[in-house]
């Protein structure tokens, strides 16, 4: 399926939602991490543009997040029958779709990540990091060009 | 390492669910189809070599980075 993004802002209403930390379960680990499957999206600059995706198994350890709404706007990845399966997912409106950021000096040198972007179902909050199928996607794409 | 040698066209299978059978030789290498029920993620070794060392490069970045390049969005959007 074709994914069409949840506003960042609603997402984060919808983690933050219980009255427990919103714990975000992988049910396949990121690569090169596989010790870590469980995670709390945190806002950090308070629009939901950037989030550190943060593990609950090792201290320490998180990913810089940001949805690709504000630097990839027609970013929309092709989401595979086997994710939706494991995801559970029933509704695009129900995904929330998160490129790993690497940050460089400045918001010039900084990348993000197309080719493996984290895909999380909010009604069930399940997340994996998914292999995207295009050739064209890299996993260093340039924040602004 | 199982080490088998196959002509073209011929087949390999592994497990209960996934054939791979070679399809064609060529001078700059040869095609593989690989046969196996969507639940087995297929990906060139590279590929995943690569995304793995992606993440690690970009796993727990430095206070400072993140800090400035939250400054950043923020003066972008307001």
């Amino acid at each position: 399926m074709m994914t069409t993004l949840l506003d960042p802002a609603e997402a984060m209403t919808v983690l933050a939602a219980d009255t427990e930390l919103p714990v975000i379960d992988l049910v396949h680990p990121m690569l090169g991490f596989p010790d870590d499957l469980h995670f709390a999206l945190v806002d950090l600059d308070g629009t939901g543009q950037l989030c550190s995706f943060t593990s609950l198994d090792h201290d320490g350890l998180r990913f810089l997040v940001t949805p690709p709404a504000t630097f990839f706007p027609d970013y929309a990845p092709e989401i595979d029958d086997a994710t939706i399966a494991e995801l559970d997912i029933t509704s695009t409106s129900d995904v929330v779709v998160l490129l790993v950021v690497n940050p460089g000096e400045s918001l010039l040198s900084s990348t993000a990540n197309l080719k493996a972007p984290v895909v999380l179902n909010t009604t069930n909050r399940r997340a994996c990091q998914v292999i995207v199928d295009d050739v064209e996607l890299s996993t260093n794409t340039p924040l602004v060009a | 390492m199982l080490v088998l040698s196959r002509r073209v066209g011929e087949s390999i299978v592994i497990g209960d669910d996934v054939t791979v059978t070679i399809l064609e030789v060529r001078s700059d290498g040869i095609r593989i189809g690989v046969d196996a029920p969507r639940s087995i993620a297929v990906h060139r070794a590279e590929l995943l070599v690569e995304l793995e060392a992606s993440n690690k490069d970009a796993a727990s970045p430095p206070e400072d980075a993140v800090s400035s390049l939250a400054q950043e969005l923020r003066r972008r959007t307001s």
